[in-house]
């Protein structure tokens, strides 16, 4: 059986991925795609209750309906976000060293988070939806106790450091392995300076590890925001920053997702086409620009917030539809080149490989549809809104999710699911999901409103055919699992846990190079370093008395202070040579530094060492401390990734200082 | 009762074409994944698409993007007859005056007194006419023009709270 795999399962130039991977690398697979698609059945459930009380088959309380909401958000974001991370960590393994402490650590942090959501949802009441948009966790009148907002705050706040820790390794390992930012992004090979570019999953990686990297540090911001409001109910938040704090971070999260799957797909396809996907100028060109438009479109969010600057709102409309080229031009586009006469090899996993392209394409489409500002006035959360994002990402991603899913139990069975299951499992799904999507685009086009317990009166028909739908849907899951399991069972007797027959070796990771290289820059930290020294000065800190802004920005320069004296103290040859055996400690108090920081920037706390001289200066130079330990743990992460975590600190400091209004 | 407003239709048809199209590609690019076309051949004639592909798709953006930047909901800042206050609280909206004029610039400034919501207005045949966010601490400003006197009716388009959707009001227009 094991010598027909290949040709059995696969394209007959396929290669099989759990060929050359180690049980620990298989093992960390299978434990993220399992607990995200477990997830995604879960919260799938919660979603059709939900669409059955609006179809008015049965009533769910409000309390329990947005009890609901919120824990399908939450639950389903965390659910593909960890098969994701899952299935790129995997693919990117055979050419990229990631470390699978890290992984696990990531893992546990996003999971305990999720845990602490369902304890706050199901036993707080906590419904402030999954965006907890300011002020609303605080109030809800009487609906939900105040400790499971904390709860939740907090368990999201886990959720982003999982991501975080999962990005610093991604992006850490990464750079090492191609030997710095311009090669491992392919610009040195846009350059003609480098005839052996990193894969298409590399790139990928290194665009969404920056990119997580950017919005976990906005997410910790306002998390941390939040949970210091409900420490300390002096510490007031402007809404409109707020806002755009709580989209950078989910809009950016969802969205990358989609390029977690894509990085991933570029492994996993060539699996059934015997076509391998090369490294072209293309597709290093579209991840440059993917880099730059998700991190601005996330502003869509804000349309409707017309106090919002008009540039950002134009800026954005523009980022929206340019995030749609990349794909439709180079990853979709090139997908199809290498699908097109292959001899594709169709079997349940490769299928649902395919339709995860056609729904990543109808999705994108409505999404970008939607991105248009006029259109969006008509079309603002009303129900087009969950329409396209569940078009590309329950008939995207979520089918890519159960792909690898499906292709990893093919795989270890060496044989693939039969015929007629997998083509009824499909057609359900297919009917189910567009049929689901479908009933959720017209609602959206007669100006239903999303996220309504009971919706206007003489709409529950389209609910009700929605649900249906879905119930349709999940009987396709349903089917799709009882093969998986059937698979699973001649997996474990055949070929579970087989030992590799050959492993791919590893590329060698290059040293990593302190923050600092050169005596210019030296000069240059110490120099910035003595500037904002000024901070401390009696002066500035009686200037600053006048605002709570002006204050935390005070607190904020001293913490540069300490992130320039941290990061020049670790470029030191003698102490680089030390701290650079202990990037774990580094990675534990880089997450662990800024979010101290902002916590202890609470008016409660400093307001109360104001009347002695000497005590609020000892809490000043607190705030330097944490920065120097932030500065020195950075050193540990090697240039790249240790001077991106020393520009995210201080601006989450900066970020943290214009928004904190009251107080 | 809810029904369609023109513009959404005609959004949702040009949406449910594309959506046809793209799935109808798939269908084609699957029948032919089956065949055995050397490689060069596919990659050549496929690469040959691109540029044309990539330079519709940028002439589709600019054209689109750039059109919809006329037609902003934005307020222009000047000319309204009739200004009204809109504010929104869980789980209330107050509009002063309730009664306003049919054919002349309306000019809403929206604020909320506590949490996020959303102003959005239904004509008198149930159409949505559109929506502006009521946050706390800003006043969006938005500017319409009724032509059908009734009573126009105002959900709220922003989950705020365990009553969100009985968030519910409405203002009149009346010929002057």
């Amino acid at each position: 059986m094991e010598a027909h795999a290949a040709t059995t399962v696969l394209h007959r130039d396929g290669t099989e991925l759990l060929a050359t991977a180690r049980l620990s690398d298989r093992r960390v697979a299978w434990l993220f795609v399992c607990t995200g698609l477990l997830l995604f059945c879960v919260m799938g459930l919660a979603g059709l209750a939900m669409r059955l009380s609006q179809a008015e088959v049965f009533t769910l309380s409000p309390s329990w309906f947005y009890r609901l909401m919120t824990l399908h958000g939450a639950g389903m974001l965390v659910g593909a976000l960890l098969a994701m991370m899952g299935a790129l960590w995997f693919v990117l393994r055979t050419t990229v060293p990631l470390h699978v402490g890290r992984m696990l650590a990531s893992y546990l942090a996003i999971v305990g988070g999720a845990v602490l959501v369902v304890i706050a949802v199901l036993l707080g009441g906590f419904a402030a939806g999954w965006t907890f948009l300011w002020p609303l966790p605080f109030d809800s009148f009487a609906a939900w106790r105040p400790w499971a907002a904390d709860t939740f705050l907090a368990g999201m706040l886990l959720v982003g450091a999982g991501f975080f820790v999962f990005c610093l390794d991604l992006l850490m390992q990464t750079t090492a392995a191609y030997g710095g930012l311009q090669r491992a992004l392919g610009i040195s090979f846009l350059r003609n300076r480098d005839d052996s570019p990193p894969p298409p999953a590399a790139i990928a990686a290194m665009v969404v590890s920056i990119e997580g990297l950017l919005a976990s540090a906005a997410g910790t911001t306002i998390l941390v925001a939040l949970i210091g409001h409900a420490i300390d109910s002096g510490l007031e938040l402007d809404a409109l920053w707020a806002k755009n704090l709580t989209y950078f971070f989910g809009h950016s999260v969802a969205n990358l997702i989609i390029y977690l799957a894509a990085g991933a797909v570029y492994v996993l396809l060539p699996g059934y086409t015997g076509r391998p996907w090369k490294t072209t100028k293309p597709i290093v060109v579209a991840w440059l620009f993917t880099l730059l438009f998700v991190a601005t479109a996330y502003s869509h969010h804000l349309y409707m917030d017309f106090v919002q600057p008009e540039w950002a709102q134009g800026f954005s409309s523009v980022a929206s539809f340019g995030a749609a080229l990349p794909p439709a031009v180079v990853t979709i586009f090139t997908g199809v080149v290498l699908i097109w006469g292959s001899r594709y090899r169709w079997t349940l996993a490769s299928t649902l490989l395919y339709l995860g392209f056609m729904g990543w394409a109808i999705g994108g489409t409505g999404a970008v549809i939607d991105s248009l500002i006029p259109i969006n006035f008509k079309f603002h959360n009303t129900l087009w809104v969950p329409a396209h994002f569940h078009t590309y990402l329950l008939l995207g991603v979520i089918f890519w999710a159960f792909a690898l899913f499906v292709r990893m139990l093919e795989e270890s069975a060496g044989q693939t699911a039969r015929d007629g299951v997998s083509a009824f499992a499909v057609g359900a799904l297919l009917v189910g999901g567009y049929g689901f999507v479908g009933a959720w685009y017209v609602s959206g086009a007669l100006g239903i409103p999303r996220r309504w317990a009971v919706h206007p009166e003489g709409t529950a028909g389209y609910s009700l055919a929605g649900s249906i739908f879905v119930i349709v849907f999940a009987v396709g899951v349903l089917v799709l699992l009882l093969e998986c399991l059937r698979l699973a069972r001649i997996a474990s007797v055949y070929r579970w846990d087989r030992v590799p027959a050959s492993r791919a070796s590893l590329p060698a990771v290059r040293d990593g190079e302190p923050l600092l290289t050169t005596g210019f820059q030296f000069a240059a930290v110490s120099a910035a370093a003595l500037v904002f020294l000024g901070s401390f000065a009696p002066s500035i800190t009686d200037a600053t008395e006048e605002s709570v802004r002006y204050h935390h920005l005070q607190h904020a320069a001293q913490f540069l202070v300490g992130l320039l004296v941290g990061a020049a103290v670790a470029s030191m040859p003698a102490v680089f040579a030390r701290i650079r055996r202990h990037p774990n400690f580094g990675i534990a108090l880089v997450v662990a530094g800024p979010a101290v920081m902002l916590l202890v920037m609470l008016p409660s706390i400093y307001e109360s060492f104001e009347g002695n001289d000497w005590v609020h200066l000892l809490y000043h130079l607190g705030i330097t401390a944490l920065g120097v330990v932030t500065g020195l743990a950075a050193g540990t992460l090697g240039l790249v990734t240790g001077r991106l975590v020393l520009v995210l600190s201080i601006g989450m400091a900066l970020m943290y200082a214009a928004g904190a209004t009251g107080g | 009762m809810l029904r369609f407003g023109e513009p959404q239709v005609a959004i949702a048809i040009v949406f449910g074409v594309l959506a046809v199209t793209i799935a109808g590609a798939a269908l084609v690019i699957a029948v032919h994944a089956k065949e055995d076309v050397p490689y060069d051949d596919v990659s050549r004639s496929g690469y040959r698409l691109r540029r044309p592909w990539l330079a519709f798709l940028c002439g589709l953006g600019v054209v689109a993007v750039g059109f919809s930047f006329f037609l902003l909901p934005y307020a222009s800042g000047g000319g309204n007859d009739t200004t009204v206050a809109v504010s929104g609280g869980q789980f209330y909206w107050t509009v002063d005056p309730a009664v306003l004029p049919a054919h002349e610039q309306v000019r809403f400034d929206v604020t909320s007194v506590d949490v996020n919501h959303g102003f959005g207005v239904y004509d008198p045949n149930g159409r949505l006419i559109g929506s502006v966010q009521a946050m706390p601490g800003y006043t969006n400003e938005l500017e319409l023009t009724f032509d059908t006197v009734g009573e126009y009716r105002i959900r709220c388009f922003e989950y705020c709270g365990l009553s969100h959707h009985n968030m519910v009001a409405s203002f009149r227009v009346e010929e002057r």
